[in-house]
């Protein structure tokens, strides 16, 4: 009862798309399923945040097909597209705030928009949500620019949870966040995932995000995908870029022994 | 799924408050969720009955209970699904004061207070430009070898060589509504000759500086100020602060020397381009020959009018580049930020623009010139 709806949420089927004359896909096709986390790898220039752009139907395929909840989201009219919409929320790179709004103005805007719930009710449900994400209360009446990147992105996060969807799509969240900061993130992702049922697609090139919450690793290599699993299983493929970056972890350093430290 | 209810329930001995359906944002709308009711101090929540429960929905819960007078540390859930259970004690943990925080009141007085201090700060930064730029010229005479000459002569491409056109287009076209509307009062009092006085000296002294240098203040300062302030914004200016070159050096002079350079170039094109419109209608509607023309001109025409409109040209232009530079680097970094300077330096210019020639003119006029 508590996870109902379709199994399959996000799938490709061998999208291809261009960009400036350059082939970034050449045909992905890969799936996440309800309630599960997706973690999204691959060198730098991939494509994995374009892929992002094309599930949120931001940048058009040239070939193949995005499905969300079971519909293409490059065929289907503009009121299905936006039924679509209020089900998942996407966190941009940069965060991607309103720069003419406060923080929580920033947060109620879907909440404004998309429910009928009255004006003050939308800026309280968004400091929840900013409180949920670890903001301090007295972030809530400032200004975007005002704010660090951290703080930025956190502010994003809300964001997107604001409607309480069921689908996050999520493009570097620990990027710029201190670790600190970055495993109290991966927590709450698990915390909502596990007890709602959230699904969740992200980005990242941080191991300790992919090692602690995610339950499957999609690679993106050379425009298609290289494997889909889990951790040991991505860990088992044979591919140098892969082994380079599971071992990028420098070792500890051991601590100086007594002969060599300054009398 | 059934909508949200609230339901009180005495038959169990303490008070217990049953809730049941689908508690979801989706579900939530304006109308309150049960008749309000006197509740005690602390209830038992029963959530047997909950089919689906997201934070939105947990808030409204709490936040009906509290409107009853039951804060939320005084709840007890019981019959709780866990998943169910675990959302509400993320929301309990992350409720804050319903007050909002607000900013500052702030009042007439605060706000005067405030507008004053953003004056002086202004003022504060004009007069560091203007001494920033003056000490990178003299920086510049000592050592002439550091002047950016690829930077100034692209501005000079960007903001004389392409503005020619716009120039001769609308002075000729000034100066044939002008030489048109001043002919047909002439002709009345069989004045046509003097229509080529009043045209060449008006556009000469006045016309030509004046509208040549909003021209430009509209085109290359809104340029400027975008350039500039889109610089600023990409930490770009910052860079080439930390390699060790001026920004003022860099960025600036080359354009305020293209600015002065270039302003009385287009004010004499647009003399020229005037004094042709002029010659147009004169000949057309006046009868007067193109040879004419120019005879009267020459004799009605003296040189202290040319030079003086020539003259005013680099004063206009080194205040639209000052203004033009000093609102570019004082970009926020948001996006209205941008269109606000842009359209600041047009009006600050502009206004500039015309202060600047009521001062020379009435100087000119005390000095007798």
């Amino acid at each position: 009862m508590w996870h109902a709806g379709e199994e399959v949420l996000v799938e490709t089927r061998a999208v291809e798309t261009r960009l400036g004359g350059q082939y970034i896909h050449r045909g992905v096709s890969l799936s996440v399923r309800r309630g599960e986390i997706a973690a999204l790898i691959g060198g730098s220039g991939t494509g994995k945040s374009v892929l992002l752009r094309v599930l949120c139907g931001l940048l058009r395929p040239t070939a193949g097909e995005a499905m969300l909840f079971g519909g293409n989201v490059w065929a289907v009219d503009s009121d299905a597209l936006n039924a679509m919409r209020r089900r998942y929320g996407m966190l941009f790179q940069d965060g991607a705030l309103f720069s003419s709004l406060t923080v929580e103005q920033n947060v109620a805007t879907p909440l404004i928009e998309h429910t009928r719930l009255p004006r003050s009710d939308c800026l309280q449900l968004a400091r929840l949500k900013l409180a949920m994400v670890g903001l301090p209360p007295d972030a809530a009446c400032k200004m975007p620019d005002e704010l660090s990147g951290g703080m930025r992105k956190r502010v994003a996060l809300a964001r997107a949870l604001a409607l309480d969807p069921e689908l996050l799509f999520l493009d570097e969240p620990t990027s710029g966040l201190d670790p600190v900061s970055a495993r109290a993130f991966d927590r709450l992702l698990r915390t909502l995932c596990d007890n709602l049922g959230l699904t969740v697609l992200l980005v990242t090139h941080d191991l300790d995000t992919l090692l602690s919450i995610a339950d499957r690793i999609i690679v993106l290599a050379q425009g298609k995908v290289l494997g889909s699993g889990t951790l040991d299983q991505i860990r088992a493929l044979d591919d140098p870029w892969l082994h380079a970056y599971f071992s990028s972890r420098t070792p500890e350093v051991a601590p100086a022994t007594p002969s060599t430290q300054l009398s | 799924m059934n909508p949200p209810t609230l339901r009180l329930d005495h038959s169990a001995g303490p008070a217990r408050v049953i809730a049941s359906g689908d508690w979801r944002l989706v579900r939530m709308d304006r109308r309150p969720l049960w008749q309000p009711q006197p509740l005690p101090q602390s209830v038992e929540l029963d959530g047997d009955g909950i089919e689906r429960l997201d934070p939105s929905g947990a808030w409204m819960l709490l936040r009906t209970l509290a409107a009853a007078g039951v804060t939320a540390d005084a709840i007890v859930p019981v019959n709780f699904h866990p998943a169910a259970r675990a959302i509400l004690e993320l929301v309990r943990q992350n409720l804050t004061p319903s007050e909002r925080m607000r900013p500052p009141a702030s009042n007439w007085v605060v706000q005067i207070g405030a507008a004053a201090h953003r004056l002086a700060e202004y003022v504060g930064a004009a007069l560091s430009l203007v001494g920033r730029v003056g000490a990178e010229c003299v920086g510049l005479i000592r050592h002439p070898q550091q002047f950016r000459i690829k930077e100034f002569t692209a501005q000079v491409d960007a903001i004389f060589v392409q503005a020619i056109v716009l120039v001769v287009m609308m002075m000729f076209l000034l100066g044939v509504v002008f030489a048109y509307l001043l002919g047909r009062q002439a002709l009345q009092y069989g004045a046509n000759l003097y229509v080529v006085d009043g045209t060449t000296l008006a556009i000469c002294r006045e016309l030509s500086p004046i509208l040549v240098a909003i021209l430009i203040a509209g085109r290359s300062g809104s340029a400027i100020t975008a350039q500039l302030g889109t610089m600023k914004f990409d930490d770009e200016i910052d860079a080439i602060s930390v390699l060790g070159l001026s920004p003022w050096g860099v960025l600036i002079i080359p354009r305020l020397l293209a600015l002065v350079m270039a302003l009385p170039l287009l004010v004499f094109i647009g003399d020229l381009a005037g004094i042709g419109g002029s010659m147009l209608v004169a000949d057309k509607q006046l009868d007067i020959a193109p040879a004419a023309f120019v005879n009267r001109m020459v004799s009605a025409l003296d040189t202290a009018t040319v030079v003086v409109g020539l003259g005013k040209a680099p004063v206009f232009a080194l205040f639209i580049g000052l203004i033009a530079s000093q609102t570019g680097l004082r970009v926020r970094r948001n996006a209205r930020s941008i269109g606000l300077s842009t359209t600041s330096t047009v009006v600050q210019s502009i206004v500039a623009v015309i202060l600047l020639n009521a001062v020379i003119a009435v100087t000119l006029v005390e000095l007798g010139i």
